[in-house]
C-alpha cells in the first residue's frame, strides 16, 4: 500500500460555515469558536495567583526587605562557619607544607588566584616575592595566612578571606612555605612593586606585549 | 455593520513598489545583521576576533548587531507587511505615494547612519537606544511619517470595518512612538553627544519599560499582525477565533507594558516594582498563547501542506517558537528563576529563540509567500526553500540549547557556595567563562547556519526576481458614499470600557492605598465583576454590536488603544519619576564624579562595556559574597545614563573602586590576559594612543549641572587644572609600579572612573514623605 498520498490529493477538509462570521477581508474568513478551557483556565489562575501574591507580600506586607534578607543569610553563614572550622596554628601549617596532596592544592589556588600579581614563580611583581627569605610583615605562616585572610588593602591585596575561605587560605599558605624550611633567618623589608616584565612603553602597540612575556630582570 | 448605501465600483491598483523596496531592504539587511551577530558571537569564543582595533570590538558591534536586528532587518520586514495587507485589508491604495518614498529612504539613511556612527563609539550607552541624538530625532520624524500615511490610509479605507491584523499595526505605530520619545529624551553636549535626562533607578525604569516594550511592540504586535493577514492567506483556512482575537488583543497590549522591570529583578529597584513586573509577566503567559493558538489552530485543516510548503512550514515553525518563548519569558520573571538566569547565557538564549524562531522565520514565510505575486513568477526553487527551513532549524536548535546549557552553568556556578554557605564555590569569575567555552563555538556554529540560510533565501529571491516583470495588485473595490460614523465620545462611554476602566482603576487603588481605602476598592471590584457579568447577561447582543461598531471607527479604536498602552507605564514611572531623590537613596549618596572621572565614564560608555558588565550587586547571597554589599539606589542617583547592564559576560564592576592598583588596570586594559588567565576581553591598545577629550568637558559638565549633578568645576581651566591634577597623581603611581604613560592619555582618564566605582557616602535618612506606594 502506498503509505505517503500525493498532497494535493489529499481532499481539503471542508469549511464549517456554522461558526463563520458573515463578513471577509481580502479573502480571509474568520471562524468565531469558543475559547479552549484549558486556555481560560490559565489565564484566570495566573490572575489568582497574582492577587494572592500582592496580597500576600504587599497588601499584607509579608514581602521582607531583601536587603535585611540577604545580609542575614550572609551573616549566618559566616558564624556557622568559623564555628565549624578547626582551628591553625604554625605547626600545623609547617606541616601541611611538607604534604604532597595540600601542596598540590595550594598550588592551584596560588597560581589561579594569586599568580597574576606575585607571578607563578612567586618571585613577586605588584606583590612581593614570597621566595626569598624578606617578609613584609613576618616569616611566620600564621602572619602569612592573616595577610592572605585580612589582604594589605592600601597596597591592592584584596582580602582573600571571604572569597577563599580558611581551608583555602591555610592550603596557598602551605604552598608558600614548601619553598620556605622553619627556622629559617628572615629579614622584615618593604617590597617596591616592580611592573609586569616585558611590558612595553605605552606608545608601542600592544601586539607585542604578548601575554605570559618572559620575566625580564626589574628585581 | 454597516448598511447597504449607494456608491460607485472603480479598480484601484496597490502602491506595491514600496512593498517590493521594502522587502529587498528586510533580506539585505537581515543578511548584513546576522553576519554581525556571528561576528560578535565568534568574538565571545576567540577573542583575537577582536582585532586590537576599536571599530571592531564586542562592545562596538554588539549595538550594532541588536539595532541593525531589531530596527532594520525586522523593521523593513513590518514596513513591508504592513505596506503589503494595509492596503489590501483597507481596499485602498496608500495614502500618499510620497510619504511611502520618503518613509522607505528615510529609514533606510537612518540605517547607514547607525552602520556608521555604532563602531565609531558614538552612543548614548543605553541598549537598543544607542544612536545619538540627530539619529534619534530622524527616527522620530520618520516614524511620524509613517503613522501619517497609515492613519491616512485607513481613514480613506473603502472596507468598512478594521481587520484583527490592522488593531496589531495600530498598537505598534502609536507604542512605539510613545516609548521611543519618552526613552530618547536627552540634552545634547554636542552634535555627537547627549546625556538622557533620567539617571539612576529613574534611567533604569524608563529604559526597561522601552527595552522591554521594543520587544512587545517591535518585534511582537506588528508580526502578530503580519501573522493574522499572511497565515490564514498561505493556509486557505478561515481564522481559528475572532472573540479570541479580541481577547487576544486587548489583554496583551493593556499587560505587556507593565512587565518591564523583570529586568531588574533582584536589583535595588523597590520591591514593588519588582513585584508588579514578575506578575504582569505572568499573566502575559495566557494572552501570547491566545495568539499562538489563533496561529496554530488556523492550520487546522491544512497541515497536510505543510509538506509540500516551505511558506507553512515557516509559519508554523514561527508561531511553535513564539509560543515556547512566550513561555520561557514568564518563566524567567519569576523573581527565583530569575536569581539564576539573569546576567547570563539564558537570556540571550531565550532572546534569539524569539528573534530567530518568531521574527526570522515569519519573516521567511512572508518573503516565500510574497516574492511570487510581487514579482509576477513561480518562486525560483521550493527545494533550497526547504533547506532553507533546515538549515534555519537546526541552526536555532544548536543555538538555543548551547545558550541553556551556558546560562544555567553559569548561573549555578557564579552562585554554588561552601563552607556552609560563607564561601564561593568558585571565588574565580573566569571558572564560569573557561567552563562553557565550547558552548560558546557551538552557539557561534548554529547562527552561522541561521546565516547560511538565510543567504540561500536572498539568493533564491534574486533568482526569482531578476529580470522578472514587477506587477502591482489590483482590485475592484465599492468605493461607498457615506459611513456611518459613531460619535466621539460613545468610544467611551460605554458599558465595556467603563467597566474596564473602573476594573483597572479599583485595581490599582486596592494595590497601592493603605488598608481601609484599599478594602472600598476590594468592594468596588467585586461590584464591578457582578455589575459587569450581570449586565452583559441581559444587554443581548449590545456589547458585541458595540465592537462591531468600534471596528468601524479607527479613531476612538486607536484612542482606546492608546489609552490601554499608557496605563502602565504611568503607574510604574511617575511615581519614580516625581519622588524626590532624597527618598530614593537608602542611606548612601554616591560620591560625584571628577571631571577627569566623568571624562573616564564616557570612554567606558562608549567602548560599550556595559554589554558586558554590570553595575548593580544583587541582593542575592552569591552576588554580595564575590561583589560585596547588594547596590543601593543611591549609589547611582548621578549616573546619566545608568549602567547597571544586562549581561555578565565579565564581572560585575559596581564596587571595583580600590580593588587593585592602578597599574593593574594598566596591564589588564592592554591585554586582559596579562593578568586574568583565560580572559575573552578584547585588547583596548587605542586607549594607551588617544588623548582625552578634556575641551569637551565644559559642555558635558554644564549639561550634568543642568540635570542636577553637582560639580564644582565649570570654567574650561578650572576643569583643566582638575584633570591634570587628578591624571598626573595616577600617571605619578604608575611610574612607581614601573610603567610610565603621559598623563593626557584616555587609559589614565579610564582608570580614573574605574577607580572611582563604588564610592559613596552615608546620607541622613530623608524626613519621611508618605510612600506614593505601600512596599
Amino acid at each position: 500500500m502506498n503509505t505517503t498520498p500525493d498532497p494535493d490529493q489529499i481532499p481539503e477538509a471542508p469549511i464549517d460555515v456554522e461558526d463563520l462570521r458573515p463578513h471577509v477581508y481580502d479573502g480571509i474568513q474568520e471562524y468565531d469558536k469558543r475559547l479552549p478551557n484549558w486556555w481560560l483556565f490559565t489565564l484566570y489562575g495566573t490572575i489568582v495567583f497574582v492577587v494572592g501574591y500582592w496580597a500576600i507580600m504587599h497588601t499584607m506586607g509579608l514581602a521582607s526587605d531583601p536587603g535585611a534578607k540577604v545580609t542575614e543569610q550572609i551573616m549566618a553563614a559566616r558564624a556557622a562557619a568559623v564555628k565549624n572550622s578547626p582551628e591553625i596554628n604554625d605547626a600545623k601549617l609547617w606541616a601541611m607544607s611538607k604534604d604532597p596532596a595540600v601542596v598540590a592544592t595550594g598550588k592551584q589556588i596560588f597560581d589561579t588566584m594569586c599568580a597574576s600579581c606575585h607571578r607563578p614563580d612567586l618571585m613577586g611583581m605588584i606583590g612581593p616575592n614570597l621566595r626569598d627569605q624578606q617578609w613584609v610583615f613576618g616569616g611566620a605562616p600564621m602572619v602569612a595566612v592573616k595577610t592572605i585572610t585580612e589582604g594589605v588593602l592600601l597596597k591592592g591585596m584584596p582580602a582573600w578571606g571571604p572569597i577563599l575561605g580558611q581551608e583555602k587560605v591555610s592550603q596557598a599558605a602551605a604552598y608558600i612555605f614548601s619553598f620556605h624550611t622553619e627556622g629559617e633567618a628572615v629579614e622584615i623589608k618593604p617590597w617596591v612593586p616592580v611592573g609586569v616584565p616585558g611590558l612595553p612603553a605605552p606608545a608601542v602597540p600592544a601586539s607585542t606585549a604578548a601575554p605570559g612575556a618572559p620575566p625580564g630582570t626589574a628585581q | 455593520m454597516s448598511t447597504a448605501a449607494s456608491g460607485t465600483k472603480t479598480i484601484i491598483e496597490f502602491d506595491d513598489k514600496v512593498v517590493r523596496q521594502f522587502l529587498v531592504a528586510t533580506m539585505v539587511w537581515g543578511i548584513v545583521g546576522m553576519l554581525v551577530g556571528v561576528i560578535i558571537a565568534t568574538q565571545l569564543a576567540v577573542w583575537q576576533a577582536n582585532f586590537n582595533t576599536s571599530f571592531l570590538t564586542f562592545g562596538r558591534l554588539r549595538p550594532l548587531h541588536t539595532n541593525a536586528v531589531i530596527f532594520a532587518f525586522v523593521g523593513n520586514m513590518v514596513f513591508t507587511g504592513v505596506y503589503y495587507s494595509l492596503q489590501r485589508l483597507c481596499k485602498v491604495r496608500m495614502a500618499s505615494d510620497f510619504l511611502s518614498k520618503l518613509h522607505f529612504w528615510g529609514w533606510q539613511l537612518i540605517i547607514v547612519a547607525a552602520a556608521i556612527t555604532l563602531p565609531l563609539g558614538l552612543t548614548r550607552g543605553k541598549e537598543y537606544a544607542e544612536l545619538i541624538w540627530p539619529i534619534n530625532i530622524a527616527v522620530a520624524l520618520i516614524w511620524v511619517v509613517f503613522a501619517v500615511n497609515f492613519f491616512w490610509t485607513i481613514a480613506k479605507r473603502n472596507e468598512p470595518t478594521l481587520y484583527v491584523g490592522i488593531w496589531f499595526y495600530i498598537a505598534t505605530v502609536i507604542t512605539v512612538a510613545m516609548l521611543y520619545i519618552v526613552n530618547h529624551l536627552s540634552i545634547p553636549t554636542s552634535w555627537t553627544h547627549s546625556y538622557p535626562i533620567f539617571g539612576g533607578v529613574q534611567d533604569a525604569l524608563v529604559q526597561w519599560w522601552y527595552g522591554h516594550n521594543a520587544v512587545a511592540f517591535f518585534l511582537t504586535t506588528p508580526i502578530l499582525g503580519i501573522m493574522y493577514y499572511f497565515l490564514p492567506k498561505a493556509a486557505g483556512r478561515p481564522v481559528y477565533s475572532y472573540r479570541l482575537s479580541i481577547v487576544h488583543f486587548w489583554s496583551l497590549v493593556f499587560l505587556y507594558i507593565w512587565a518591564g522591570p523583570h529586568h531588574l529583578l533582584n536589583t535595588a529597584l523597590p520591591v514593588w516594582l519588582q513585584s508588579l513586573g514578575m506578575l504582569f509577566s505572568l499573566m502575559l503567559w495566557a494572552p501570547s498563547w491566545a495568539g499562538m493558538l489563533n496561529g496554530l489552530l488556523t492550520l487546522r485543516g491544512a497541515w497536510h501542506k505543510l509538506r509540500t510548503d516551505p511558506v507553512l512550514k515557516f509559519f508554523a515553525a514561527a508561531v511553535t517558537f513564539y509560543g515556547m518563548a512566550t513561555f520561557e519569558g514568564p518563566l524567567m520573571s519569576i523573581k527565583s528563576v530569575n536569581a539564576l538566569s539573569h546576567y547570563s547565557d539564558w537570556t540571550v538564549g531565550h532572546v534569539h529563540s524569539g528573534a530567530l524562531g518568531w521574527n526570522g522565520f515569519m519573516t521567511a514565510g512572508m518573503v516565500y509567500w510574497l516574492a511570487p505575486r510581487l514579482w509576477n513568477r513561480k518562486l525560483h526553487s521550493t527545494q533550497l526553500a526547504n533547506m532553507h527551513f533546515w538549515l534555519g532549524l537546526v541552526g536555532i536548535l544548536l543555538y538555543v540549547a548551547a545558550m541553556w546549557m551556558s546560562g544555567i552553568t553559569q548561573g549555578l556556578m557564579l552562585s554554588a557556595t561552601r563552607e556552609s554557605g560563607s564561601i564561593l564555590a568558585y571565588p574565580n569569575f573566569l571558572d564560569a567563562v573557561t567552563s562553557t567555552m565550547f558552548l560558546h563555538h557551538i552557539r557561534a556554529g548554529g547562527g552561522l547556519l541561521y546565516l547560511a540560510g538565510f543567504i540561500l533565501c536572498g539568493y533564491n529571491l534574486w533568482k526569482t526576481a531578476w529580470g522578472a516583470e514587477t506587477v502591482n495588485g489590483t482590485m475592484e473595490v465599492f468605493v461607498a458614499e457615506k459611513r456611518h460614523a459613531m460619535g466621539l465620545g460613545r468610544g467611551f462611554l460605554n458599558a465595556p470600557v467603563l467597566y474596564s476602566l473602573a476594573l483597572v482603576a479599583f485595581s490599582i487603588g486596592w494595590a497601592a492605598l493603605p488598608a481601609t481605602w484599599g478594602g472600598l476598592c476590594i468592594v468596588g471590584i467585586l461590584a464591578t465583576v457582578m455589575g459587569a457579568v450581570t449586565h452583559k447577561e441581559f444587554s443581548g447582543t449590545a456589547w458585541s454590536d458595540w465592537y462591531e461598531e468600534l471596528l468601524a471607527n479607527s479613531l476612538q479604536f486607536s484612542l482606546l488603544t492608546a489609552l490601554a498602552v499608557a496605563t502602565g507605564g504611568i503607574v510604574q514611572i511617575v511615581p519614580t519619576v516625581i519622588m524626590q531623590k532624597a527618598g530614593n537613596m537608602e542611606g548612601v549618596r554616591q560620591i560625584p564624579y571628577t571631571p577627569l572621572e566623568l571624562a573616564g565614564r564616557d570612554i567606558y560608555v562608549r567602548e560599550g562595556c556595559y554589554n558586558c558588565h554590570s553595575q548593580m550587586i544583587r541582593t542575592l547571597v552569591g552576588d554580595v559574597l564575590r561583589y560585596g554589599d547588594y547596590s543601593k539606589l543611591g549609589e547611582s542617583i548621578y549616573d546619566h545614563p545608568y549602567q547597571w547592564g544586562s549581561k555578565r559576560t565579565g564581572p560585575d564592576l559596581a564596587r571595583l573602586g580600590s580593588k587593585y592598583p592602578n597599574v593593574w588596570h594598566y596591564n589588564h586594559m592592554l591585554d586582559p590576559r596579562n593578568v586574568s588567565i583565560g580572559s575573552t576581553m578584547p585588547n583596548y591598545p587605542w586607549l594607551f594612543r588617544d588623548k582625552t577629550g578634556v575641551e569637551a568637558l565644559v559642555s558635558k559638565i554644564a549639561v550634568q549641572k543642568k540635570l542636577g549633578v553637582p560639580f564644582r568645576e565649570t570654567t574650561l581651566s578650572e576643569i583643566q587644572e582638575s584633570c591634570a591634577k587628578q591624571a598626573g597623581v595616577i600617571a605619578a603611581d604608575l611610574k612607581t609600579a614601573g610603567v610610565e604613560t603621559p598623563p593626557d592619555r584616555e587609559i589614565v582618564a579610564l582608570i580614573a572612573y574605574l577607580q572611582k566605582l563604588g564610592r559613596s557616602e552615608p546620607v541622613k535618612p530623608a524626613p519621611s514623605a508618605p510612600p506614593v506606594v505601600q512596599r
